[in-house]
Parts: structure tokens; C-alpha cells; sequence
């Protein structure tokens, strides 16, 4: 079967983009904040903002993958949800192919930029709609930008990506809920690479994977990727995994970029503090070896009232004086070696 | 040490009807789970980790039935129980923490409705009581500014969050035994490191009994005592963990090890075991990994293997188990810790 979807390709919006020397997306300043209201029978008051994304700068090269690692609730899935278009950023720019996804579009540039963004939820059940069969949650996005194409020809193409996340064609008359969680989140991944978008985020997308399966998901990805010159944000905890997909590494932190670096460099020349502390915390498959790390100190710090200065001061083992009274930007401290800190370790 | 399993699962089989046939989810599981102990139950996705959790809290969904076996729990066959004390037992005697934390968490109520009302129920205390249990709980975990946050609705806390508000809600009700399903898949490290230390803490003050299912090995190592794993909804390896990390006797368990990535490895292919998952719907006769095994013979794709039972209560459910050694999974592991300590 022919696997390019070139014949359909229509809109020709992003001829002025550069692929060798511009990033396909490059992310400026974003902030999202969602409000905190307190509610009396009459009216609601905003009182404060959760500061979920706070000035994030990061760019994805054309055919790279990018992993971005950090805590459970620092801004990950929300920098993601923004980039693809579902929420609207409180502040700050997205450029896709040189082109800024929240000014004005027509409907079929905003289709174009759609097909070609895709992403991959952290939560796999509530992004299927249970009253849907797979084999027509599969064929939605074919419904939705290929809707030319024959109904043969989108069952064939369901029925090829399901093999390849390792799921069988009876499972394309299943519903969602007769599915295991890993069976589940491949049911997502499917969903995100059936019309093989040029740029697809991925959220946690192997989570819920045992290592095979895991592994027989990365190497598709890993596959398409260098057949279709994909590129990739990959959202991960995992570490091993991190370090096992991505050219480079973004550390976020409470709604900030804190480092931003070639895989290799980031484990061997860890430069931000919290980025230390974070590698000394994995988990070792080994029962004998005893732990040790760098437990965080201090209190899990919120996005409603984040500290003053480098937010991660309070709990970082290098803070001095200035780090608490002035926030340090994102520098490039080594050819693509960013950081964001006063007192770095390289 | 008067040793007593707290839960005993004896020979159980829960299949589900579907329209494309009968899947046999579970093929006759038994393991328990002591008193006080951390064990885990490991297995590629869909080998029936979350049917056994499902069939012991007689939770599975209509066309899901245990159709023969004993759960024994405290003595009694929960399969015998009448509902109405069924009901007494989830919650307050075996609490579950699911695999799919939206869908235990009602999106059109507060979390503290969600909370306060079980916790009052079960520890039988007041609502005022039962909040400042509910915000002292979602604090341990990690929830910053827990008084804030806990009258926000589910969707708006980030995923790792909402594990852990099931994982404060399960442990906040004080149960004998918890099932843990996946708790901390969506837990980045430092948080997960948090969120096991007070599942420890828990067993050793409260004496928490835990079924931990995952398939982080890394977790596994770190907490569990004893391990049992699954392969197509059959149990084909159990021992102590440590036992079986040295020295994994299963061929599948071995396969399993060998495609860990390790912090090591470069952007390179990842090792993965040949072929696919079964189908649990006419799955394969004999043993059930025999399709994908290295070493299996004529006679495992015809018998089902026995259980050898050796050591200090391993067993191993293959024929051949006796003349594979495969200990290169010690290697394997001693070598990924001296890259580890380079970095
Ligand atoms: N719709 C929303 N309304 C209010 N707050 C929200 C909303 N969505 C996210 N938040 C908050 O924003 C912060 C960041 O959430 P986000 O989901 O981006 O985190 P994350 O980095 O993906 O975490 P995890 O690793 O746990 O998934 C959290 O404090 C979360 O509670
Ligand atoms: N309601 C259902 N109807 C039909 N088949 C089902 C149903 N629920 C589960 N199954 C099947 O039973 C098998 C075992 O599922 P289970 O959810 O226990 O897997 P698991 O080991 O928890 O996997 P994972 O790690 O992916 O969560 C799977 O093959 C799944 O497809
Ligand atoms: S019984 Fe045979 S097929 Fe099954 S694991 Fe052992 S050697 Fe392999
Ligand atoms: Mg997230
Ligand atoms: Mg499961």
C-alpha cells in the first residue's frame, strides 16, 4: 500500500519556511494561566491565577525529537495542549513552520495546521469516546482531512496502524473500555499517527507500557520518524526512556524552561541544579542496590504563589541571596547547552 | 515469623463473552499475598493484571465472569459473599487504586466531595473530621496548597496529580490490604520516590498489605518482597524478588529483562521479545509463550507445563526450566549499575 498522503496534499501555506535553517516550532515567552475563583451564591471572584505555564522558550528542529521531562504538575501537558492549538495561550507566541498558529487563518489553513499537529494524550480512556467503535475512532482524522479518500482504503489504513502498535483486526470492532490501559493508550497512539502528521506530541505515551510493548512502540516511532522525517515532542518521567529517544532534552520546571541541551551533554554535563537532582532520583531495576539520592528538600512549591526569583530556589543546594530577588533567563551558556540559573555547574 | 496470607487466589479463571468469542482472560492464577507484605505482579499489557484486581473485588464489567476458583480473603471466599458485604469489604478492607484516574474520579464533583464522604464513611467520623484527614492525606502526597486545591474539580489537576489524590484517597481509609494498580506510572521520579516512600511507611506502621501491578522493574526492585509473574493470564513465575532479579528461571521472565532500556543505551533499536501478545481469545495450546520462546520443544506447544516448585517457594511454570540456566540477567543488571555510577 502506498504510505504517503501527497496526492491529497492541498494547501501550500508555509513556502516561506526554511526547514535547514529555521525550527518547525519555535515557542516564545508562553504563558498559560488558568483562574481561581472563589464562588458566593451571587457572584464568583477571581482571587488568583495557577501559573500552570510561565514563560516558556523552547524551538523543535524539523525531523528532531525533543524530550521535556520535570515534576508531575510543572506545565507539561498544558505547554503541549497549547502548542496543538487546544487552549489558547494567556500570553506569548507559537510558530509552526514560520507561522503564528494564534493569529487569524482561514478554515483551510487552520485544517492544515491541524493535520499536521498532532498529539497523543496523557490520559488514554478519556480521550477515546467510549460509544465509539476503534475502527471509526481510527478513521476519524481520515474522515475529518481526507475526506476524498475511499472507505477501502481508510479501513486498510486503520486496519495496517493497529498491527503496528500490536493490536489485531478483531480489536477494530471493540470499544474502548474492553481494552487493557496499555492496549488503550496504543489505541491513542494509532489515533495520532494514522495520518502521519509531520509534528505529533507526545504525552506520556508509553506510561502505561510494560517494557516490551514499550519497546516495540519506541522502535516504531524511532521507524517513522526516520521514514517521514517526523519530529517529535516527547513528553516522558521516565529517564531511560528520555535518554533513550531524544536528540535533546528540555527540564522544566513549576511552568519554566530550567535546561535545554543535546541528550548526551545533559547526562554528562548536567548544569542545573534541579537538573541534578532529578537524575539522582531513578529507580534502579536492581533490589541490591541501595539508594542514593538527592531528596528534594522543602515543600512541593505551587504555581498559585511560586517563589520569588528562580523558582526553584528554595529547595535548590546552590541558592544564594540573588537567586531569590532575581529570576535568571535562559541562556546559552555552551553552543545549544541552555540554562537558566544564576549559579550553574558548568 | 507465623507467616499468614492476608488474600489467597486458588486456581482462577474469569473470562470475558465478546462478540468475536470467549476471551480467557485469567487460565487458573493463584498466588497470595502475606500479611503486612509488598507483593507485585508484573506482565506485559493486556496478560490479565487488571482482570485479577477486578475479579478479587468482584468489580468486573458485565460480560466478565470468575468462573471457577477460590479468592480467599481473611479465610473467606469473597466469591462466596453475599453483595451487601462485599460492599463492606472494598473501601474499608481492601482499598483499589485504578489503573485510570479519570475514571475513578467523578468530573462533575469537587475532589473534596470525593474524598470526605468514603473517609467519613469508613473510619467513622464526622465530615469536618473527614476533610482534615482528606487535606492532611493529599499534603503527604505532594499536593501543594492542599486546603486550596481540594474543592477544584478532577480536570483541573495534571495527570500525575490525580494518581495521587486516588493514592491519598485509598491510603487516607487505613485498609489491610491495597491493590495498586499502576499507581505510579504517571509519577515522575522524584515524586514517585515520595509517593513509594509512604506506601512503605504505611506497610510497616499499619501493616498495609499491597498487591503492587506494574511493569516498572525499577519499583518492583525497589518495594516488593515477593513477585509474581504473569504471561497471558497465567502466572509463570513467583518467588522473592530478589531471587528472581538475580536469577530469572522463566524464559519469558529473562525475555523480559533483556528489553529494559538502560540509561546506557544509545538511540538505537530496543531489543523486544519476538511476536506478538496472545490472543487470549483461542490462545495458544501448550504453554502460552511457546510461540515466542527461544527454547520451547514439540511438547510445549501440547502440554501445558507443571508448576516446579524449588527454593524458598519459587516456582516456575515451564518444562525445560531445569536445563536453561539464565542468569545473564545478572550481567545484564551489574552492568547497567556500573553505568549508573558514572552518572
Ligand atoms: N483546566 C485547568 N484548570 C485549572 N488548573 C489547571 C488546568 N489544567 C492544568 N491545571 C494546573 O496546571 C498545572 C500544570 O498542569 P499540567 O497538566 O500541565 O502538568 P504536567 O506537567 O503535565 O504534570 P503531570 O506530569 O502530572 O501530567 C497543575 O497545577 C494543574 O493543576
Ligand atoms: N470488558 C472486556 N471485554 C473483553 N475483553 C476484555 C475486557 N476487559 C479486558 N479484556 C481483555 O482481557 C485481557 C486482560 O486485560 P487486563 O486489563 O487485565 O490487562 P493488564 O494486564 O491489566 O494490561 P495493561 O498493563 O495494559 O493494563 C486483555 O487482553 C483485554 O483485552
Ligand atoms: S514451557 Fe517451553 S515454550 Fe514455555 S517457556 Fe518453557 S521452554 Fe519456552
Ligand atoms: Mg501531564
Ligand atoms: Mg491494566
Amino acid at each position: 500500500m502506498t504510505t504517503t498522503f501527497e496526492e491529497f496534499e492541498t494547501v501550500d501555506l508555509f513556502s516561506s519556511w526554511d526547514a535547514k535553517t529555521q525550527p518547525i516550532i519555535s515557542i516564545h515567552n508562553m504563558k498559560k494561566w488558568f483562574p481561581v475563583s472563589q464562588q458566593s451564591i451571587l457572584f464568583s471572584r477571581v482571587v488568583a491565577h495557577i501559573k500552570a505555564v510561565d514563560g516558556v522558550n523552547l524551538f523543535l528542529n524539523k525531523g528532531e525529537t525533543l524530550g521535556i521531562v520535570g515534576e508531575s504538575g510543572c506545565g507539561k501537558s498544558t505547554t503541549a495542549k497549547v502548542t496543538v492549538k487546544l487552549e489558547e495561550p494567556t500570553e506569548g507566541s507559537v510558530y509552526f513552520k514560520g507561522i503564528d498558529i494564534f493569529q487569524p487563518m482561514t478554515r483551510e489553513e487552520e485544517l492544515a495546521v491541524k493535520r499536521q499537529l498532532q498529539m497523543v494524550f496523557q490520559d488514554p480512556y478519556s480521550s477515546l469516546n467510549p460509544r465509539r467503535m476503534v475502527l471509526d475512532l481510527i478513521k476519524e482524522p481520515f474522515d475529518i482531512h481526507f475526506p476524498d479518500m475511499l472507505y477501502e482504503e481508510k479501513e486498510a489504513r486503520v486496519l495496517e496502524i493497529l498491527a503496528k502498535v500490536g493490536l489485531e483486526d478483531y480489536h477494530a470492532l471493540r470499544y474502548p473500555h474492553e481494552f487493557s490501559g496499555g492496549q488503550r493508550q496504543r489505541l491513542g497512539i494509532a489515533r495520532a499517527l494514522a495520518i502521519h502528521p509531520e509534528v505529533i506530541l507526545l504525552d506520556e505515551p508509553v506510561s502505561a507500557l510494560d517494557v516490551s510493548v514499550q519497546a516495540q512502540i519506541l522502535n516504531l516511532l524511532h521507524d517513522l520518524q526516520k521514514d517521514f522525517d517526523l519530529t517529535f515532542m516527547f513528553i516522558a518521567h521516565d529517564l531511560s526512556v528520555i535518554k533513550h529517544v531524544s536528540d535533546r532534552v528540555a527540564v522544566m520546571y513549576l511552568g519554566k524552561i530550567m535546561e535545554m541541551s543535546p541528550t548526551g551533554e545533559l547526562f554528562r554535563k548536567t548544569g542545573h541544579p534541579y537538573s541534578v537532582s532529578l537524575l539522582s532520583a531513578i529507580p534502579r531495576p536492581d533490589p541490591r542496590i541501595k539508594m542514593d539520592r538527592i531528596i528534594l528538600e522543602g515543600d512541593v512549591p505551587s504555581p498559585i504563589n511560586p517563589p520569588s526569583g528562580c523558582p526553584f530556589h528554595p529547595r535548590c543546594y546552590k541558592a544564594q541571596e540573588l537567586c531569590s530577588k532575581v529570576t535568571p533567563d535562559l541562556e546559552e551558556v555552551e553552543p545549544n547547552h541552555y540554562i537558566a540559573c544564576h549559579f550553574p555547574e558548568i | 515469623m507465623t507467616e499468614k496470607p492476608i488474600l489467597e487466589l486458588k486456581d482462577v479463571y474469569t473470562y470475558f463473552y465478546t462478540e468475536s468469542g470467549i476471551v480467557e482472560a485469567l487460565d487458573g492464577v493463584s498466588f497470595d499475598v502475606m500479611k503486612g507484605e509488598p507483593v507485585g505482579v508484573v506482565g506485559e499489557s493486556g496478560c490479565g493484571k487488571t482482570v485479577t484486581a477486578h475479579s478479587t473485588l468482584r468489580i468486573l464489567p458485565k460480560n466478565g465472569k470468575t468462573v471457577s476458583g477460590d479468592i480467599i480473603y481473611k479465610g473467606v471466599n469473597l466469591l462466596d459473599l453475599p453483595d451487601l458485604q462485599m460492599r463492606k469489604i472494598r473501601g474499608k478492607e481492601i482499598a483499589m487504586i485504578f489503573q485510570d484516574p479519570m475514571t475513578s474520579l467523578n468530573p462533575i464533583f469537587k475532589i473534596s466531595d470525593q474524598m470526605t464522604e468514603v473517609i467519613a464513611l469508613h473510619r467513622r467520623c464526622s465530615k469536618k473530621e473527614a476533610l482534615e484527614i482528606a487535606i492532611e492525606s493529599l499534603d503527604q502526597v505532594g499536593i501543594s496548597e492542599a486546603e486550596t486545591r481540594i474543592t477544584d474539580y478532577p480536570h483541573q489537576f495534571s495527570g500525575g496529580m490525580r494518581q495521587r489524590i486516588l493514592i491519598a484517597r485509598a491510603l487516607a481509609l487505613q485498609p489491610s490490604l491495597l491493590i495498586a494498580d499502576e499507581p505510579t506510572t504517571a509519577l515522575d521520579v522524584t515524586i514517585q520516590a515520595q509517593v513509594l516512600g509512604i506506601i512503605k511507611d504505611m506497610q510497616q506502621k499499619l501493616g498495609l498489605g499491597m498487591m503492587l501491578i506494574t511493569h516498572n522493574l525499577g519499583v518492583v526492585a525497589e518495594i516488593t518482597k515477593r513477585v509474581h509473574i504473569f504471561y497471558g493470564g497465567r502466572v509463570v513465575e513467583s518467588g522473592y524478588t530478589e531471587d528472581i532479579f538475580v536469577n530469572p528461571k522463566h524464559p519469558y521472565t529473562y525475555a523480559l529483562f533483556e528489553s529494559i532500556p538502560s540509561l546506557e543505551a544509545d538511540k538505537t533499536r530496543l531489543m523486544t521479545i519476538p511476536g506478538n501478545v496472545p490472543r487470549l481469545i483461542n490462545p495458544p495450546k501448550g504453554c502460552r509463550f511457546h510461540p515466542r520462546c527461544k527454547y520451547a520443544t514439540e511438547i510445549c506447544s501440547r502440554m501445558r507445563p507443571p508448576e516446579h516448585k524449588f527454593g524458598r517457594g519459587r516456582r516456575v511454570a515451564c518444562h525445560h526450566f531445569e536445563e536453561l540456566d539464565l542468569h545473564v540477567g545478572k550481567e545484564a543488571i551489574l552492568d547497567r549499575a556500573a553505568v549508573k555510577e558514572e552518572v
